[in-house]
Parts: C-alpha cells; structure tokens; sequence
C-alpha cells in the first residue's frame, strides 16, 4: 500500500488547515519535513514543530503535528495530520514537499476506502459513506459536464492520439516482425513525443494560474510611507475604503479587502509604509506588512513617480525581491521626475495615476498577466491538483522514453515508459485499453501471415 | 444409469488442448480417457504446421515450465527454430519453430500412449449427461456411454463446423472430418449464450511444381533456442523457408472476383481476427500496398507438400490455382489442398471460472477454440490449466489458477473471462501490462515452483531448474561484485567499444548497459569459478534481469497506484443487483460478467467510476 496525503480541511484560507498522511511511509516523510531524522513522537500526542523546506533550513510553517500508529488510527494504517496555518501559499509548498517524498495525492474519498478495508468501520457506517463517494464522484463528474474536465480532456486528446501514434508503431515493430511492416522513423517519433511533451508541459504550467483562479489572487501592495499606495488601493477596490491624507504614515494596519479584477477574485491589501519606525504602533504595523507581504501572490511596489527614486525605496525593492512582484509608478497626474521605463529585470513597471485614473487598466493587465490571453496559446487552466499531479508525471515519462529512445534502447523500454504516460493521461481523459491500441494497429497495418 | 466405461476425467478432443489436459489430468493420477473422432489425427495442426511466435512463444515455455507436454514435442520434431526479435530487447523475443507436421502428430499420440493413466477412445461424443448442476459423463454416437467426474471440452472447430469455398458450403470439423454437430446442440440445450466465429486456412501446394529460385531463402538459427527448458539440443535437421510477394495483378485479379468470395457475399456470419486476414481482406482493407508478403513453408522432411502462408482465401478452388498461378515463381504450382474458411460454435467465456471451469455446471471445463480463442499455443495452455484442474477437482484439492502479473496464460485466461471476446483471441505481448517481467527464457522462474507443488514437474526436472537458478543467481553475483578498473588489461580494449570516459572503475552489471557492449563481452570478463559452468544464454538471463529492474520497479509503481484494490477478492455468487446504490444497468453488466477480483471488475468495459467506487466499497467492507 502506498502512501497517500490531502488537505482535510476545506480549499482557501482559513485559520488552520489540516493535512493529512496515511500509509506506511507517514512517519518517515513526517522526519523529513521537521529535519529530524530519529524524531519518534509518542503515538496520539500533539507536538509542536518547525516544519522545513526540504535540505534547507527555510521555516514553511510552525505546526501541530500529531502521529497515529497503526492500527490505531482512523484509516487503520501509520497516519500523520499535521494542523498548520490554513495559507495557501503554506499549504502549497507543504504539499508539494511531501509529494516529492514517498506519497501522492489521495483520491476522493480514499481515507475512507482505506479505513473500510482495514475494518475500521462497520457496514452502515461505510454505507453512508458510500453516499458520500457517490456524492463526490457526481460531483466530479457535474463539474465535467460543466466545463473543466471535459475541456481539458479535449485539449488533450491532440496529444493523445499523437502518443498512440508513437505506441502502435512501435508495438507492431515489436509485436510484427514476421509482417512486411514500414521501418521504424526514429526520428519523426522523437519529434512528435518532444511535441506531446510540451503540449503538457505547458498545460501542467497553467496549475499556478489556475488555483490562484479558484482560491483567489492574494495582492498586497506596499512602499515606503507617502507613495500613494492608499490611493491607488481605493482606486482598485472602487471604493473610497482606506483614508488618504498627506501625512506621511497614515496607514497604521494592513488593510484587506475582497473585489474581482476582470471577473478574476482578488483579494487586495493596503499595507502601513516601509520605513525607520517611529513608535510601537508604527513598528508592529510594518511587522505586519512583513506578514502580508509573505503571504502575497504578487506584490505591488508603489514608488513616487514625481520625486526621484529614494533610499526607502530601494529598501523596499530589495524586500520585494523574494516575492513575484510588480512596480506601480504612482502620481502619474504630477510631472514626471523618475523614470523607470519598460522592463526592469523582466519585472512589470506599470505608470498609473490614482486621482485621474490614468494606467490603471495596465495594471491591472499587470496583475492578471498569469491569466491573460497573451500568456501563449494554453487558455484553458488547470485547477485540479489531481490533474496536475498526473501531467507532471506523464511528462516525467515522456522524457525518460524520449532519453531512451535517443541512447537506441529496445522498443520495449521506450514502450514501459509511453504506456505509464498514456495510462496516467487516461486517468484524466478515460483508459485507452490494450485492446484499443491493437485495433489501431490492424486498422493502420496490414498484419497476418 | 449403467455406463459402459467409467473414468474421473473425460477430454472431449484430441488437439491441442485436449492433448494437454488429457496428459496433465492423467499425470496428476486421475483416471483419463480422451475421446476423439479420429485416434491418427492427435495433435493435428490444421493450419499452419509452426508452433510459437512472438508471445506464443512465451505461452508454450510457460506450459513447459508448469509441467506440459507441448514444448518437448516441437523440439523433437521442429524443421526450423528461430528466435523472433533476436535484435530487439529480451522481454519481446520469443521461439518459433517449424514443426514436420506428420512427425509431429506421432509424436505426441506416442506421448499420450505412454502415460499412464490414460486411455484414448476413439468415437463421437453427442451428448452431456448432468444431473444436479454436475457432470456425469457422455453418450456417444456408437451408443457406448461414459461415465466421469468432469469433463474437458475442447473440440475446436468442430463445433457445429461449416466449411466455405467459393458458394459452396458444407459441415465439417476440417477439411476430410465431420463436425461436432450434436455435441453443440447440447451446449446450445445447456443455455450457453453460443456465439459463431470464423478463421481460415492457405492452399497448400505440390512443392516440385515450386519454381525456388524466384523466392528468397529464410535460414533457420544457427543457435536453435529450444522451447523446453529441459531441452539439451535440437536434433531434427534444420530446413530453410522462402519468403515470396504478391503482385498487383493477383490483387486486381481478386478484386474482380470478390463476388465469389463466401466472405464478401454475406454468405459467412462468423467473425474472424483482424490479425490473420485472408488475401481477400488485405487486398480490399489495404488497397494502396502493390504486394503481399508470402512465406512457402515445408510441411516435412518426408513430404513435398508446401503450406503458402499469407495467402488465406476462401475463394473457390478453381479460382484459388488461377490466382496462385500469377504470383511470380508459382507459374506451374498446383494446389494439392484448397485453402477454405470455416465457421464454428463458440461459448461465451465469460461462463467460466479462472480454473476454467462452467460457474453453473460443476465439473465442466472448457478449453481452446470454444473459449473463443485461436492459435494452438492459446489452446494447449487452455488444455493444460482445464486438465490440471479437473484433476484437481477430482481429487478435492483447491483449483489452480495463475494471475496477470506472473504469467501470459495468466494475461489470457483474465482477458477471456472478465472481456469475453467479439473476434479470435490471440495473445499479444501488449496484452501483457508487466510484458518487461514476463520473458520467455524466465518461465521456469515464475512457473516451474506452482508445476512442482501441484504434481507436474518431476524430480529431474526440478533439479535442473534449482541448478540452472543456482548458476544464474552466481552470475548476477558476479556482474554485481566484479569491478573493472583502469589498471586492468582488459579495459583498453573495452573503451574501444563503448566510451568510459576514463571512469576509474566500474561493475560488470553497469559496463552491460552501455551500448556497444554484447552478452559474450561479459561472459568473458566474469571470473572463471562462476563462469565455467555458465552457458552464453544463462548469461543472457542475468543481464535482462539487470537491464529492466529499474523499469519493472517503476512501472509496478505506476500500475500500483492506479490499480491498488486489483487484488481484492469480489465473494463468489455475489449478486451485483443486490448491492446498494448500483443502477440497474451497471448491476447487469456486473452480474454478466461476475467478477473474481475487482481489478477484474475495472476491465469490464463500460462500468463507470461511480459504480467501481460503489463496488469498492462494498466488496471492501465484506472482506
């Protein structure tokens, strides 16, 4: 049995967010998140612990961790939940760490298939979760009709067809050597596997896009104290929410609030200015642009357009260097002093005017850059995790078949490795059957003594 | 009722798989008779005298290595082995070999007869006594009856058999013999959901009419790769095969003709494989290929009768010597055997068990063409499983089955009994999911230990299989604990071949997977005390373990993950429409096909992932 892990707790934020392991390999992934490796926890006890990038002493979160032994669990195997705080961003780096340890993403409702199995429900508490299966693979299969499913099954059918293509003229090469069969074009299929590769490659990059689509984008906009960054956070969340004055640190709390960018849910946040503190309150309100500022999915660094570029803000910049983040040259209404022009680095440098309204359409093209039609010919995105698990691995296939193929290995291995591919892309689009790839086969070849 | 004869075990035919169960039920020391129309036509190849092929290959070394009879027969009386794929990767190669087809026969009858515990009975079996849900035995066409515990079907195409040439049609189990007419209107009483398939055969021609020298000879391996692994050596000389071409004249010629074909006038119901088209098929489904590869095949050392594989038809005879006549060296060939279709009676396989067994009928077994299947390969393994376990059933001991993962008989009988089959079921390596695993030169690995637990396999032969594991298991020491160096003599020499980059030292096992670098390189470097007893093909083994065991780890990982609950039993007599939550529609296709495990259950074409998680539950919870 292998081990499985998820998110417990419903998708967004919250204040906690559980995460939950089951199968053999919990304890041992468990070790490699806190860094330790002889970390025996007593079974059933909550432990507080510094959960850590992988072979990095980053901290991705501070987190209650409690370990069950099997039997003794819910699904009756070696369990771990850890409760951490419920940001994406958190859960995000926590998930994909553990999936590169020895786990992979749950299926629905699989906790408690694993739990049936192992006896640790009876008959009618499994029946009404049944109900629950079936309520979710309708769900699923609801969400299908609807749209994604079913669009991103046909984005990669092209694809597909392509694999199969690959697949039948390599089995009938291995499956047919009595036949009078067209020799094998080695080259023309390395071609076409290195197109299907990218095709998911580029489909598997749309995830980020994607689930800041469902969970929402996480803006948060800061600079040094006087930029207009209060002026420019009402202007995008249309409202006069946040006061503007002249006086330099006005802003003493971050400030948060929810509006929609071209349909796209932000979730936007005023922060106090970046500078020397002047008191306790001043000086916990720029803690607290720290906190919202590691929490953001893009940062927007307002700097005055209308005075020349100061050292606050190259302290400022230097802090948004961590983040993915974009620069607003603000008070585009007064006479420009600084330029800034174009490009700097490959980050975004957007002239806007909140009082006038000037450049705030680019903006906030800035803004939904990820999601905009110019980000290449990949509209659809992907927003399952599920979904995204499987493409990345079916491309991890496709590499190593196209290495093989290039090193002249046997059809055979080459084959291992375009059916792991066309099986885990079949996890999404349906199965395709041996039976299926023989028919393509007799319908492409003439076989048979 | 007084029967004449009684016996524990009755196999109705004497072909491939007949031969099988007949041999393995009575060496498992039930009393065996083996009825057939005709005791001269045992283990008759009607079609083309060659047994083995890329997956059947594998199939028959499996049935060695269980303990069957197939493979030591093709070795004393093939005219030409060859190993297919011999460049290709070591999971996908696999013997064939030419069989004399005469020699053949005689030999397996001799092998029948000197079993003991068996009897051959020569005559018709019309009909199946049951009572109480269980076999009692059969009645025969001469009135004898014959009483036994279980019974083997396995009568080919006999079965209701309708053989067509041109317009003309007439029944026959094959060309010269009478069909099974009665015995399938048993089946047909028995409730059977009975289906027609179809399959065909090539003219067979007068070889001193052959003009050889207008066809390219194909020689036989120089190498013999026997199919039993208790095989020291091919003895029978070894002749060579002619590989020739259709033209587009015979094409066009055909073409004009289609009007007579039994095939295109509708006047054939049965479906037949895609894979094994008659020369009517290719010309018409691949109309843009100018020629038609033909293999002329010695049927032989004592004959000149000459099989022309490739040339299937069942267009009337007349017709056939003129179309054979435009193909360039056959100018003044005659045909001494028409080719001719036939259509035959199969039972729906999803009937049966993984023992092969009738789920409503205790002590019926079916095996071969019945199942749907073709190839006599297909049959034997059937026969084999099908006796083994009707002896077993004889004798109360729990039945014998074999799984996808560990076997192509496993591959086969799964397919057969969750899929059904809609053409002529004929094993592919692609139908293998762990094809990497299942090789044919490791049968005996994955098989020989079952053979030897039931019964099969004797004490000789099971010394030289822990022998044979023994020296191998060494081998795989050595290219793991055998380093070279750079101070070695011999690296040099081996940077000639491939490129080491000046690599300080390295393991025999690792130096193997560079190209460039050939089994016999290695036999040389490994040191003497695990060498001098090794064959070059022992060798071999240990190097196609190294070579796919990160694939096989690998692959299993991704099969695992998308099949974790295949293993999990689904109860017996389980009745799918009383499981909460199933549609109506999903239930009957359940029921349809009874599923033993659930990953059976997942092959069932067209159950949605709403009713497997419904099942998954369900059946989890019961276990």
């Amino acid at each position: 049995m292998d081990t499985i892990v998820a998110v417990s707790t419903p998708p967004g934020r919250s204040a906690i967010a559980v995460v939950r392991l089951s199968g053999p390999q919990s304890l041992a992934i468990l070790r490699v998140l806190v860094q330790e490796e002889q970390f025996a926890p007593e079974p059933n006890r909550v432990t507080l612990k510094k959960l850590l990038a992988e072979s990095s002493p980053d901290l991705i979160d501070e987190a209650l961790v409690t370990y069950f032994q099997s039997p003794h669990s819910f699904t009756g195997e070696d369990m771990v939940e850890i409760s951490c705080h419920g940001s994406p961003v958190i859960l995000r780096q926590l998930i994909d760490l553990i999936q590169c340890q020895e786990a992979r993403l749950a299926e629905p409702g699989e906790f408690t298939l694993r739990a049936c199995r192992n006896g640790k429900m009876n008959l009618s508490q499994a029946e009404a979760i049944r109900d629950l299966i079936n309520a979710q693979t309708q769900a699923a299969a609801a969400q299908a009709k609807r749209q994604l499913r079913g669009e991103l099954s046909e984005a990669l059918q092209p694809s597909k067809q392509e694999l199969i293509r690959v697949i039948v003229t390599l089995e009938s090469a291995v499956e047919f050597v009595e036949d009078d069969l067209p020799a094998v074009q080695v080259k023309e299929m390395s071609k076409v596997l290195g197109r299907v590769t990218s095709h998911l490659a580029r489909l598997a990059e749309t995830y980020q896009a994607g689930r800041l689509l469902r969970e929402g984008l996480r803006v948060t906009i800061v600079g040094r104290p006087n930029v207009g960054k209060s002026s420019l956070f009402n202007k995008l969340v249309r409202t006069e929410r946040a006061i503007v004055t002249d006086i330099a640190g006005t802003t003493r709390d971050s400030l948060t609030e929810a509006t929609s960018l071209q349909g796209i849910p932000v979730s936007l946040t005023d922060t106090a200015g970046f500078r020397e503190a002047g008191d306790k309150i001043e000086a916990i309100g720029i803690e607290r642009t720290r906190r919202a500022m590691a929490d953001a999915d893009l940062l927007i660094v307002v700097v005055d357009g209308s005075c020349s570029l100061q050292d606050e803000d190259v302290e400022v910049l230097k802090e948004a260097r961590e983040h993915s983040f974009i620069i607003a040259i603000s008070k585009g209404d007064l006479p420009r002093v600084l330029t800034l022009d174009g490009q700097l680095n490959g980050t975004e440098v957007v002239h806007v005017s909140a009082m006038t309204g000037e450049g705030v359409p680019d903006l906030t093209a800035a803004i939904l850059k990820p999601f905009g039609s110019d980000s290449g010919s990949v509209d659809l995105l992907i927003t399952d995790s599920r979904h995204y698990d499987l493409l990345t691995r079916a491309r991890s296939n496709l590499e190593r078949a196209s290495r093989s193929m290039a090193q002249s290995a046997g059809e055979e291995i080459v084959l291992a490795d375009l059916h792991n591919a066309l099986k885990l892309l079949g996890a999404i689009t349906g199965e395709t059957t041996s039976e299926d790839i023989l028919s393509e086969i007799f319908a492409t070849f003439c076989i048979g003594k | 009722m007084a029967f004449d004869e009684a016996f524990d075990v009755l196999v109705i035919g004497g072909g491939h798989a007949g031969c099988e169960a007949a041999s393995a039920s009575a060496r498992l020391g039930a009393s065996t008779a083996l009825v057939t129309l005709n005791l001269d036509l045992i283990g008759q190849m009607s079609c083309n005298p060659a047994v083995g092929g890329i997956a059947k290959g594998h199939l028959v070394r499996e049935i060695d290595a269980l303990g069957g009879i197939m493979a030591r027969v093709i070795d004393r009386t093939g005219i030409q082995f060859r190993l297919l794929n011999r460049s290709r990767g070591p999971a996908v190669q696999s013997p064939r070999a030419q069989a004399d087809r005469a020699l053949y026969r005689l030999e397996m009858r001799t092998t029948l007869e000197n079993t003991p515990n068996l009897s051959l009975r020569q005559g018709m079996v019309m009909d199946l006594l049951i009572a109480n849900k269980r076999v009692r035995g059969v009645v025969m066409q001469d009135g004898r009856s014959i009483s036994a515990s279980a019974i083997v079907i396995a009568a080919g195409t006999f079965l209701n058999g309708l053989i067509h040439t041109g317009r003309q049609t007439y029944t026959a189990g094959r060309a010269g013999e009478p069909a099974s007419i009665e015995l399938a209107a048993a089946l047909k009483r028995l409730g059977f959901p009975v289906g027609r398939l179809k399959t065909g055969t090539p003219p067979r021609l007068d070889g001193r009419t052959i003009n050889w020298d207008a066809f390219q000879s194909q020689q036989a391996d120089e190498r013999p790769v026997a199919f039993s692994f208790s095989t020291d050596k091919i003895e029978q000389p070894q002749i060579d095969c002619y590989i020739g071409y259709t033209t587009a004249d015979v094409h066009e010629a055909i073409r004009k003709n289609l009007h007579e074909s039994p095939l295109y006038s509708g006047q054939i119901k049965g479906v037949g494989p895609r894979y094994c088209p008659s020369i009517e098929d290719k010309v018409v489904k691949f109309a843009d290929k100018d020629r038609h590869q033909l293999f002329l095949e010695p049927e032989g050392h004592d004959t000149n009768e000459v099989y022309l594989n490739g040339f299937s038809t069942s267009l009337p005879p007349g017709l056939q010597q003129e179309l054979v006549r435009m193909i360039p060296g056959l100018g003044a060939a005659n045909i001494i055997r028409p080719g001719y279709a036939i259509e035959y009676d199969y039972v729906d396989p999803r009937e049966l068990g993984p023992d092969l067994q009738v789920r409503s009928i205790a002590g019926l077994f079916h095996a071969g063409q019945i199942n749907g299947t073709t190839g006599y390969e297909e049959a034997a393994c059937q026969g084999l499983l099908a006796g083994i376990n009707a002896a077993l059933m004889v004798q109360g001991r729990p039945h014998f089955g074999l799984r996808r993962d560990e076997s192509y008989i496993g591959v086969l009988v799964d397919d057969l009994i969750t899929q059904g089959v809609d053409e002529p079921y004929r094993i592919f390596t692609s139908r293998a999911e762990y094809r990497l695993a299942l090789r044919h030169d490791n049968a005996d690995e994955r098989l020989s230990k079952y053979g030897r637990e039931i019964g099969l396999v004797g004490d000789g032969e099971w010394e030289r299989f822990n022998q044979r594991r023994d020296r191998i298991a060494r081998i795989k020491g050595s290219l793991e604990t055998t380093r070279i160096r750079k101070s070695d003599s011999a690296y040099a020499a081996l940077s000639e071949k491939t490129a080491l980059n000046g690599i300080d030292s390295l393991t025999l096992a690792d130096l193997a997977k560079r190209p460039g670098i050939s089994s016999s390189i290695i036999l040389q470097l490994i040191p003497l005390e695990s060498r001098a007893s090794a064959s070059l093909e022992e060798v071999e083994f240990a190097l196609a373990d190294n070579l796919y065991s990160g694939y096989i780890k690998s692959q299993e990982s991704v099969i695992h993950r998308l099949h974790a609950h295949d293993t999990l039993p689904i109860p017996t007599g389980l009745d799918f429409r009383t499981l909460n939550g199933l549609s109506h529609e999903m239930a009957e296709r359940l029921q349809r096909a009874k599923p033993v495990t659930f990953g059976a259950a997942r092959r069932i074409p067209g159950l949605t992932p709403a009713a497997l998680a419904t099942l998954l539950v369900n059946v989890s919870t019961a276990s």
